[in-house]
């Protein structure tokens, strides 16, 4: 191939990455500095094949909340290797929805290893609403060994995705939140705390 | 008619015969016709080649069109922001099919407005207002969400965050007020 060739050929390869490298969201809503940073997050995130779409929510969470810009850069990159870490773990075919919930229970406390089991147990059935239960017990203060071995025996089990939600309310103890529609309402009628 | 115009006709009649003849062999072609000719069509449009700086506007041009190519290709999967959209205009967008409808609700009886935000609207305050519903304290609203797992909090009268009390709270709290966790299956 010419020189000529060669650069057109690289033309072709720089230049979607160049759009990549422009997301509006982040120039409208962070100072240029603070979205130039995030954005090469991002950017790393996609050349690597993670899920970018969770690392600019994280950032829109920040300017959203007030957080200070390098707050929001820290954030972002503490999620970045979440999700690296994440993939390390449930590996190269987990979906994007998979990644994200699995980085969230990273950062819960839990173990790659009990990622890496839940995988062996559900191999052909989708794992977000096992690790978002595993998280969510976790969140709500039960012993990451103790969250562990309850969502292993249900997936071990076989057992579908209502139950690990099932095995959530009934760790809460309460309702679930905010349920899909057409289910009986069971959130309480008092006022929430409300947090300044 | 005279001897000598009889001879004259006699002999235009055989050049005429033998120019016939001529012109009916069979005409035999150079093999070699078909080579030389295509050198010589090279050679001349090596001669007439664009200039330089044109032949570098052809490939410019090519790799303007490819890139476009490239960047259809490629937009569509990008993450592309919505824009903000009223409570109406979420609701009339389109849903993706395997979006699944969820319900969100707020006590806040001493409000004026409710809005949430999170991962679903951009943490955009404006994107998505809830709507009283009718029993002078609680506040709704109706989404469709793809199955994933996202956060969220609400802002009450533009100033006060709460987190959902009916929802997980997040595991982490990058930025301090409370955010709740959502997981649509």
């Amino acid at each position: 191939m010419s020189v000529a060739g060669w650069l057109v050929f690289s033309v072709c390869l720089v230049l979607p990455v160049t759009a990549w490298a422009q997301d509006e969201r982040l120039t409208e809503r962070l100072d240029s500095a603070t979205a130039s940073q995030v954005q090469e997050v991002v950017d790393s995130a996609r050349r690597g094949g993670l899920p970018s779409e969770p690392l600019v929510q994280k950032a829109l969470e920040g300017a959203t909340l007030g957080a200070s810009d390098a707050r929001i850069v820290a954030a972002v990159q503490t999620l970045h290797g979440q999700l690296r870490r994440a993939r390390e773990a449930l590996g190269g075919e987990a979906s994007d929805a998979e990644l994200t919930a699995a980085a969230g229970a990273l950062r819960a406390g839990l173990e790659p290893s009990a990622l890496r089991r839940l995988q062996s147990l559900r191999p052909d059935q989708p794992l977000v609403v096992p690790i978002a239960v595993l998280t969510d017990l976790v969140a709500e203060g039960v012993p990451p060994a103790e969250a562990t071995r309850s969502v292993l025996d249900l997936a071990r089990d076989g057992r579908p995705d209502d139950e690990f939600v099932a095995l959530r309310r009934q760790a809460q103890g309460r309702g679930a939140g905010a349920e899909p529609m057409g289910r009986p309402a069971l959130r309480p009628a008092a006022d929430p705390p409300v947090d300044q | 008619m005279s001897m000598s115009a009889e001879h004259d006709d006699a002999l235009e009649d055989e050049v005429l015969r033998q120019v016939v003849g001529e012109l009916r062999k069979p005409v035999r072609l150079d093999p070699s016709l078909d080579r030389r000719a295509l050198d010589q069509i090279r050679a001349e449009s090596h001669r007439i080649a664009l200039p330089t700086s044109r032949r570098w506007g052809v490939w410019i041009a090519g790799a303007a069109v490819a890139a476009g190519v490239l960047l259809a290709v490629a937009l569509p999967d990008r993450e592309t922001p919505p824009e903000p959209a009223s409570a109406v205009a979420l609701e009339q967008a389109a849903v993706p099919a395997d979006a699944r409808p969820v319900r969100l609700r707020l006590a806040a009886p001493a409000s004026s407005r409710v809005a949430v935000v999170g991962d679903f609207n951009d943490w955009d305050p404006a994107a998505t207002p809830l709507r009283p519903a009718g029993d002078g304290g609680t506040w709704i609203v109706e989404l469709h969400l793809k199955p994933g797992r996202y956060h969220y909090t609400f802002l009450i009268d533009g100033r006060r965050w709460a987190r959902d009390p009916d929802s997980p709270p997040a595991a982490e709290s990058d930025f301090g007020p409370p955010v709740s966790v959502l997981t649509v299956s």
